[in-house]
């Protein structure tokens, strides 16, 4: 029998098939490109690895976990680390992404946390204590650790008497000036002892130069802002006190008789808000009226990448910054030699603000005991600059502040920044620090560009007792 | 006998009496018609599933989780609570959120506004006066900043209008005119932001009045040219009403945005100076996202929607005075 050679398929079916075929291909794609958008490796995992949330870009996330992997896998053979990296503008960007992670239920193993996020964490049983670890291995960490970290920060990652995470650096916030924009001024470098006096003139001088350049530059945000005025001037946003405990800690971890642990107790209790104290309302007021008189400009709100890229181009000749801008700077351009650094000025008093990061213990975490294991390594000397290449940040250890480290980068006083957590106190970030600097922002650009600290800081101060009731 | 009886499963499709008669035309139904239709109608479905399940997934349930959401209190980490309409009533006499929903109502207005006018502006310009290759050259142009990512542009935007170290002050200053205060000052900021958004907008509104220009018929053109009517007149009493329903799309297209107006300036300002660009979606994005109140932020997402669905309501209601079909 003759056969038929017709189309092989209809008009129809081929219709069909594609749409099929279209279709399966698009939920494929969906499927796929879900698995791919989700965060990899996030989620307190019970298999053979261990997951950490870094604040970076994801690059640095993956060079950090090749670098430590072979660490891990000293720890445990059969233990995988893997970093996720989450970008972010500053602490408290990185923060709400990780809450965000963490509402999606994409908790990590461990995370890096700062003092912006310690107590939030805490509060809310995220985090979990680590004085059992700390107990346990007590012995060697007096040695190999406590002894060469300053209390200070120890106590600003304190919670209620217990110890949440173990920092491994900080910034203190510095005042940071171009020499060359002070030598064309004609002026000499600040000293030690400097006051705000001292500054404002300086500020003056460095005016006359003219052109592009400011003398003075800041950013809205709680570390090193108007804040470090506020702090020397003898005021904070909250009421500071400390809670009570900590005597497990102080007692074993650091030799009696450190002056350094003298009034040491169970973490920074924040109290009721003072944002429109005669100290606060003085110090916003000083830097509005720096900027009405034009020594220095509008400041950006947040980050500080802006700032960084004006003072690196020599328009700025002073502001506030910590240990990573030796770093930043460096990687900006400017020479060593081209910036230095002198502790914050002071005023009614000398005493300035830090802010602390170190690494925390999921509670839902389901290796716990690796990743204290894991926590210990990445304190550890050696891990520092594995975890941050390039003075990018300020190192915990006073082992590690050395010359030779600023040898490349700079700033020449470096040992300043270690010097200033004598007396200072951490940002003051309570458990309720999202609206805080959600009030921060918008009350301090509000005063700026008003003119007027006083009424801002009145709307700030109803802001903070609102949040501090959580209303 | 008619033909019908003879043609089995036909149907009459016109019912005339036979002194009227145009024979009548009759559709051949072949057999298994209903089953084919059957087929094609789930084959339709098919084709329209995905769309329905992305539509589904990303909006709808979105929307209903939302929904659920603003009953309860939660802070992402304990467990939700119920509360009611608490967040609701919060919201009602909550000043600072409902500021930002009377900025994003006055922002959107202007965006709209200025939207509209100045695509029409430019579209009646180029379609006046231009060659074909002008009218292209003229469409990618004004097109092109829509393709931009919205966040670049608000960056570079952000240093361009900088007080201080800017290039639109910098350029001021050689004029020998006095730098403004663009982000700085909360009147400059939203005036600033508005221009942003509309600069990268006002394409998406110029290509489409141009094409619904371009379709206004000729002949009644030249019969408005011949009636001696100017370019003016042509344009408000001929063209305008004409192209009514794209300027309707258009506004509706170009509320539904600006309401929900969100990176330009949470990027530029970050919501001020103080309050003054805080719209009602940074509202939410604080109130959710920084101060952990996603219950709350719920509640103002619904508002928002509820508000936008009135909007767009109230415009299509509008429409049925001032939009002429033809």
């Amino acid at each position: 029998m003759a056969r038929d050679f017709g189309p092989v398929m209809d008009r129809r079916d081929l219709f069909r098939l594609g749409g099929v075929g279209l279709a399966g291909i698009a939920l494929a794609g969906l499927t796929t490109g879900l698995a791919g958008c989700a965060p990899s490796g996030s989620g307190g995992s019970s298999t053979g690895t261990l997951t950490m949330l870094y604040f970076g870009d994801q690059k640095a996330a993956t060079t950090l976990q090749t670098a430590l992997q072979p660490k891990v896998k000293k720890i445990d053979k059969d233990l995988t680390l893997k970093v996720t990296a989450i970008n972010g503008t500053d602490w408290n960007d990185f923060l709400a992404k990780v809450l965000t992670l963490i509402a999606a239920g994409q908790a990590p193993d461990m995370v890096s946390v700062a003092t912006e996020g310690l107590q939030l964490m805490a509060s809310k049983e995220l985090i979990v204590p680590l004085d059992t670890y700390v107990t346990k291995d007590m012995a060697s960490l007096k040695s190999s650790y406590f002894n060469d970290i300053h209390p200070a920060l120890i106590e600003a990652m304190m919670y209620q008497g217990h110890l949440y995470n173990m920092p491994d650096s900080f910034n203190a916030g510095s005042m940071f000036y171009n020499t060359g924009i002070l030598h064309k001024a004609g002026i000499a470098a600040p000293s030690a002892s400097w006051t705000v006096d001292d500054f404002h003139t300086m500020a003056q001088g460095i005016k006359k130069v003219g052109g592009q350049t400011l003398p003075f530059d800041w950013v809205v945000r709680l570390w090193g802002s108007w804040t470090s005025f506020l702090y020397a001037n003898g005021g904070n946003l909250l009421e500071e006190g400390k809670y009570s405990g900590g005597d497990w800690l102080w007692s074993k971890a650091y030799d009696a008789g450190n002056p350094l642990i003298t009034g040491r107790q169970g973490g920074w209790k924040w109290g009721a808000p003072t944002a429109n104290s005669a100290p606060s309302v003085e110090a916003l007021q000083y830097v509005i009226d720096m900027q009405k008189t034009g020594l220095s400009p509008s400041p950006d709100v947040g980050g500080g990448g802006t700032l960084q890229g004006l003072f690196s181009s020599g328009r700025i000749g002073m502001t506030i910054g910590g240990g990573f801008w030796a770093g930043g700077l460096t990687n900006a351009g400017m020479k060593n030699g081209s910036f230095d650094v002198q502790a914050f000025p002071s005023w009614k008093g000398n005493k300035s603000l830090f802010g602390t990061g170190g690494y925390s213990i999921f509670k839902s975490s389901q290796k716990k005991d690796a990743a204290w294991e894991v926590i210990k390594m990445m304190i550890e000397p050696e891990s520092f600059d594995i975890m941050f290449p390039g003075n990018v940040t300020t190192p915990g250890r006073k082992s590690l502040m050395t010359a030779e480290r600023y040898k490349t980068t700079g700033p020449d006083h470096w040992s300043v920044f270690y010097d200033q957590l004598n007396g200072s106190v951490p940002i003051s970030a309570p458990s309720y620090y999202n609206a805080l600097a959600t009030s921060l922002n918008q009350r301090t650009t509000q005063a700026v560009s008003s003119g007027s600290a006083k009424s801002a800081l009145d709307a700030m101060q109803s802001d903070l007792e609102k949040a501090a009731t959580g209303s | 006998m008619s033909s019908v009886a003879a043609v089995p499963h036909a149907v009459v499709e016109e019912d005339v009496p036979h002194h009227k008669a145009k024979p009548p035309r009759v559709v051949r139904r072949r057999p298994g018609a209903r089953r084919t239709a059957r087929r094609e109608a789930v084959f339709g479905y098919a084709m329209i599933f995905l769309a329905m399940l992305f539509v589904t997934v990303f909006t709808f349930l979105p929307i209903l989780a939302s929904l659920g959401l603003s009953f309860f209190d939660w802070d992402v980490i304990s467990p939700p609570k119920f509360v009611g309409i608490a967040n609701y009533q919060r919201f009602l006499a909550d000043g600072p959120v409902l500021q930002s929903f009377g900025t994003t109502i006055c922002m959107a207005i202007a965006i709209v506004v200025l939207q509209l006018s100045l695509g029409l502006f430019l579209a009646v310009l180029v379609n006046q006066r231009t060659s074909t290759f002008g009218r292209t050259f003229f469409r990618t142009t004004f097109y092109l900043p829509l393709l931009a990512s919205t966040a670049a542009v608000s960056i570079f935007m952000g240093y361009l209008f900088d007080a201080k170290f800017g290039a639109i002050n910098y350029y001021l200053g050689l004029l020998g005119l006095p730098g403004v205060p663009w982000l700085t000052s909360p009147f400059g900021a939203q005036v600033t932001i508005v221009l942003i958004v509309v600069w990268q907008q006002v394409g998406f509104t110029f290509v489409l009045f141009v094409s619904a220009l371009m379709s206004v018929p000729i002949d009644v053109l030249e019969a408005s040219s011949i009636d001696g009517a100017g370019p003016l007149r042509t344009l408000f009493r001929i063209k305008v009403p004409l192209i009514s329903p794209t300027i309707l799309f258009a506004a509706v297209i170009a509320l539904i945005n600006a309401m929900q107006l969100f990176d330009q300036p949470y990027i530029m300002t970050k919501g001020g100076p103080g309050t003054a660009t805080t719209t009602a979606t940074i509202s939410m994005y604080q109130t959710g996202f920084q101060n952990l109140q996603f219950g709350y932020s719920s509640a103002i997402a619904i508002v928002l929607l509820l508000l936008i669905l009135a909007i767009t309501g109230m415009q299509f209601l509008a429409s049925r005075k001032l939009v002429f079909y033809q």
